[in-house]
């Protein structure tokens, strides 16, 4: 159970944390 | 067979299952059809789908093209409400995976409709079936996961709408990566990005789909009970969905929501141009890039953090700090302005957005709150028809009244003012009628015998 966890929060986090990183080298622009 | 692994009873987690495992699932359908926020970077490329580097006569314009997204919004609140009782019925696992089909082939459809250059194949499959797609999966895991998580359901939910944020973060820079590795000389790549992100998304909703559970009846977190004396407005009864659209507790929330959504929506579609305008000179294109992109991270941030905050302060106090602090500052916005201070600028618009996506996830917990869990889902389906009439609402309030200004010779810097107080007047309209807020009357309260008193 814990390392199906592990799996699905990885497997929906890499992702979203790939477009925070991809958002803010857009938004350093700003400044 | 594919039949009954969809169905309900078969996602019904055994005991000892770690609720843990459920956001993540709820997350992998968000994170898909939030796409829809970045729609936007298909626009310009859709212009030169014959000329490939420039628009030639016989392509499509731009104002063609915004219709894409309009009716996808339009239906996506239709859809929610019409098959909200559905999803209920049918459970998380069917109405995510019909949710994926219908999003996945709207994709397809419209890439036939590029392919051919037949713009109406792209209102049909974009608009309509990925329209159908959104509304179904933006409701799909909610009452699932206030199930889950009775003692934080503000947190939950939010935690998976965020995902409808954070799907923009991914599907902008993952279009225009496509969109260029597609590219040739033939074509600018926007067919193929299409059927590529039909089907990327389809594989990242079954995560979903596979890992989606709903808790057995009865079942409670170990060693919570349930609060002897519930806080003002939330209940213990339940509302059945056709009693509950018809109290007027729905429709001030309907009210609460629309504005709420107004506000900020309006601000999101134009907010390249209006920094731009109100700093002539010294906003860059690609500084005003960075600000959409500040906007959307916040719009994301926020929904987890203000839906999280309402398990604390309560519903009703959230959406009180909402209204009031937007109130103070859309009303200083103008000042900010004239004083030409980009960061005050930018900091009031970041909040301002975090509120926005707050009021999107804090919404379920607050309908939980006031009709129970009964029919949730059902009832937060209908409850997003005010997103459809805010999605119309908030960028024609922000581009008529600044073109109207401008119209009648006010410097482009100072047009927005006038909607920035038409912002705080539709905000202070949403403060009125969540301090109207009541519990609903028993008499609505849903009965064992499968009646309303």
């Amino acid at each position: 159970m814990k390392v199906r966890g592990i799996i699905l929060w990885l497997a929906v986090g890499l992702p979203l944390l790939w477009g925070v990183f991809k958002t803010l080298q857009n938004a350093m622009k700003l400044f | 067979m594919a039949s009954s692994f969809l169905d309900r009873e078969n996602t019904i987690a055994p005991p000892g299952y770690n609720r843990f495992l459920v956001p993540p699932a709820a997350l992998a359908v968000h994170l898909s059809i939030g796409q829809a926020y970045a729609f936007s970077t298909f626009n310009l490329p859709l212009t030169k789908v014959l000329g490939i580097t420039h628009s030639v006569p016989g392509d499509w314009n731009l104002k063609e093209i915004g219709w894409i997204f309009s009716i996808a919004i339009a239906i996506l609140g239709l859809a929610a409400a019409v098959f909200g009782r559905w999803v209920e019925r049918a459970g998380p696992r069917k109405s995510m995976f019909v949710s994926a089909l219908c999003f996945s082939s709207g994709f397809i459809v419209s890439a036939i409709g590029i392919h051919y250059h037949l713009l109406w194949l792209l209102y049909l499959g974009y608009g309509v079936l990925g329209g159908c797609g959104l509304g179904i999966g933006y409701i799909s895991p909610v009452s699932t996961l206030i199930k889950w998580f009775p003692d934080r359901p503000g947190m939950a939910t939010g935690m998976a709408i965020m995902g409808f944020g954070g799907g923009a973060l991914i599907a902008a820079p993952l279009s225009v990566i496509l969109m260029n590795h597609f590219k040739t000389a033939s074509s600018n790549g926007v067919l193929e990005t299409f059927v590529t992100m039909g089907v990327i998304y389809f594989m990242f909703t079954m995560i979903g789909v596979y890992s989606v559970r709903v808790p057995a009846e009865g079942w409670k977190p170990e060693g919570w009970t349930p609060p002897l004396k519930p806080p003002p407005l939330v209940t213990q009864a339940q509302v059945a969905v056709d009693v509950a659209w018809r109290t007027p507790q729905f429709w001030l929330l309907w009210v609460v929501l629309c504005m709420n959504v107004t506000a900020g929506i309006g601000v999101l579609s134009q907010a390249s141009p209006m920094i731009q305008e109100i700093f002539t000179g010294r906003v860059t294109p690609e500084m005003a890039a960075g600000f959409v992109g500040l906007l959307s991270l916040f719009n994301m941030v926020g929904r987890f953090f203000w839906a999280s905050t309402s398990d604390y302060i309560g519903r009703r106090n959230t959406y009180f700090v909402f209204f009031a602090l937007g109130i103070v500052l859309y009303s200083t916005v103008p000042s900010i302005g004239y004083a030409g201070s980009i960061p005050l600028f930018v900091a009031a618009f970041v909040i301002i957005l975090s509120m926005y996506g707050g009021g999107f996830a804090t919404i379920p917990a607050y309908l939980r709150d006031v009709f129970g869990t009964l029919h949730v889902g059902a009832v937060h389906g209908r409850l997003l028809t005010a997103w459809s009439v805010a999605g119309v609402l908030g960028p024609v309030l922000i581009n008529y009244i600044r073109q109207y200004q401008i119209d009648r010779g006010v410097p482009k810097a100072q047009a927005y003012s006038v909607t920035m107080y038409i912002m705080c007047a539709l905000l202070l309209v949403g403060f009125i009628c969540n301090f109207c807020m009541r519990a609903v009357n028993e008499k609505h309260h849903y009965r064992a015998a499968g009646k309303s008193a």
